[in-house]
């Protein structure tokens, strides 16, 4: 059997480490190293599929002397392996493998009417993400250029249980550049859960709502009604994720195979052969 | 190092979306040429469906009917395409292997009313002989739901006299699909595997067809209670765990109120 070429085994690693369940990505990592058998190729070539991973998850970074977490996200890549807190108004470098930031940077901020949006939004979006997302949630907006991006990362990672599970939702939020009235908000969620005890079972659920919301000059105002509407749709997603399982269990799954036949009774497995003359006559 | 490898590959089949279980495992076998025969013999895959070309009947395709690239129907016993020397089974096991063929369409009947089932078997090097059911059934759709149910089981067979003994590894595979503008797209799919083992003995009553028969019964429905522990109960925890929707502020509500009452029931049983 042929080997492959060096680009295609590393077109297959990247791959595989794209597609790592939330936390088990090092467990994926030293898998796909164990069995490329090239630390130069992995270290070189498969570095932005690492990066491509944690911009793809929202992965929360903490950083020191700041209070709260952000995340990594496309919103504050910089390029160069640098991302953007919008807290601290500082640059991070960060390392992709470790998960860790280093060389915080002072940054230039954005103007100050960007800046006074993207702070009502974030007080709004905090007393969100204490509401609903207390467990473990991490919410974030980003303004750049004058676009304003809210992202939400939450996620339970049991391994001693074998299951992980990630949710993202990210929106294009509206607001600046002068506009008013009714405006388009788009938004995408997903959700990911695997359980891997003896087996290995993954929920993919994917939704990209467009929702109408009023804007104004009033900031707070304004910031109230956004998160309100995300609010509103994260649950309407939620609720009909849930209703799936329900159909999926109680219709689905219970047509597939019953758990005892229409007898009542288990097969015979002596008149195994009986039964099936008796069908083909009918 | 190849077993450490084959640990790694199977490690990661463990961990990568079971939705895309075909392109990960060829992938894996291109990225590692050598653990091929390996992972084809281990890695279970959505079965596939062919039809008989003498009968036009449906039967399930693995590794343990194909011989290169053709596979051998349980209801012809020829390859299709065509081999000239295909392996074919001894006469006594294609013997009970009918029999089975027939009796697991019962099962098959009785449980999943509608599929396709296939069983093949072929003698081991240890003086022993082995045997695969598989079973797929395929959703009607209902509720814009698509769904399919794979089942695999493998039974390795020692006979010792009057007694046998039964090694069973039976893996499950459940497909879950649905696209609706409340939820948009929602994918639920994988598979889980168990192990059994049994002795029994061999009589008129007790034939290899009817122990296996039973152990093969008995080990799908448990697994069926398993899965839908799984599918439909862990996993739709951690979906609750990550976003909850209810507000925290009435949910320490609901706590407060439990607390009081866990309160005063303790008083009153004073």
């Amino acid at each position: 059997m042929s080997e492959i070429s060096d680009a295609e085994k590393v077109r297959i690693a990247s791959d595989f480490i794209k597609h790592a369940p939330p936390g088990e990505f090092n467990e994926v990592f030293n898998s796909v190293r164990m069995l490329l058998e090239n630390d130069d190729l992995l270290k070189n070539k498969c570095v932005n599929a690492i990066a491509q991973y944690n911009v793809g998850q929202f992965v929360p970074v903490k950083l020191d002397g700041v209070a709260k977490q952000t995340l990594i996200t496309p919103y504050n890549d910089l390029g160069n392996g640098r991302f953007y807190d919008e807290v601290s108004k500082k640059s991070f470098k960060y390392d992709h493998v470790r998960k860790e930031a280093a060389d915080l940077q002072p940054h230039p901020a954005e103007s100050g009417i960007t800046e006074q949006w993207r702070q009502a939004l974030q007080t709004q979006l905090d007393i969100y993400i204490d509401d609903h997302y207390a467990k473990s949630g991490t919410g974030v907006v980003f303004a750049r250029n004058g676009v304003f991006t809210i992202c939400i990362e939450s996620h339970q990672f049991q391994p001693k249980n074998f299951c992980n599970g990630r949710w993202r939702s990210e929106w294009n939020v509206p607001v600046g550049d002068g506009k008013s009235g009714s405006q388009e908000m788009k938004g995408k969620i997903l959700s990911q859960v695997h359980y891997y005890e003896d087996g290995n079972v993954q929920l993919f659920s994917e939704k990209e709502p467009v929702l109408k919301v009023n804007v104004s000059a009033d900031f707070d105002k304004t910031a109230k009604e956004i998160i309100h509407a995300i609010s509103e749709e994260e649950t309407i997603y939620q609720n009909a994720v849930q209703e799936n399982y329900a159909n999926m269990s109680d219709t689905t799954f219970k047509a597939l195979r019953r758990q005892l036949p229409v007898t009542r009774a288990k097969m015979d497995w002596n008149k195994a052969q009986t039964y099936r003359i008796g069908q083909e006559m009918k | 190092m190849g077993e450490q490898q084959l640990d790694c590959a199977l490690d990661l089949m463990r961990r990568l979306p079971p939705q895309h279980c075909d392109k990960n495992l060829t992938d894996l076998i291109d990225l590692c040429p050598h653990l091929v025969d390996d992972l084809l013999s281990t890695i279970d895959q959505p079965l596939k469906i062919a039809a008989d070309r003498e009968t036009g009947k449906q039967y399930l395709l693995c590794d343990y009917n194909r011989d290169g690239d053709s596979y051998r129907s349980p209801w012809s016993n020829t390859y299709d395409p065509p081999l000239e020397d295909g392996q074919l089974p001894s006469e006594k096991r294609r013997k009970m292997e009918i029999e089975a063929n027939a009796a697991f369409e019962s099962y098959r009947d009785l449980y999943f009313e509608g599929g396709v089932s296939s069983v093949y078997f072929w003698d081991l090097d240890n003086g022993g002989f082995a045997g695969i059911v598989l079973i797929k059934k395929e959703g009607d759709g209902a509720k814009n739901i698509t769904g399919c149910w794979d089942s695999i089981h493998v039974i390795e067979i020692t006979e010792r006299a009057r007694q046998a003994h039964y090694k069973l590894t039976s893996t499950i595979m459940l497909w879950l699909q649905t696209n609706k503008s409340s939820s948009g797209v929602m994918n639920l799919g994988g598979s889980l595997t168990r192990q059994h083992e049994m002795d029994a003995p061999i009589n008129d009553q007790n034939t290899h067809l009817a122990n296996m028969g039973r152990m093969i019964e008995d080990q799908e429905s448990k697994m069926r209670l398993t899965i839908n522990e799984i599918y439909f109960g862990k996993t739709k925890k951690v979906m609750s765990d990550l976003r909850s929707t209810e507000k925290q502020s009435e949910l320490e509500k609901q706590d407060e109120i439990v607390r009081e009452l866990n309160n005063a029931m303790a008083n009153r049983g004073n």
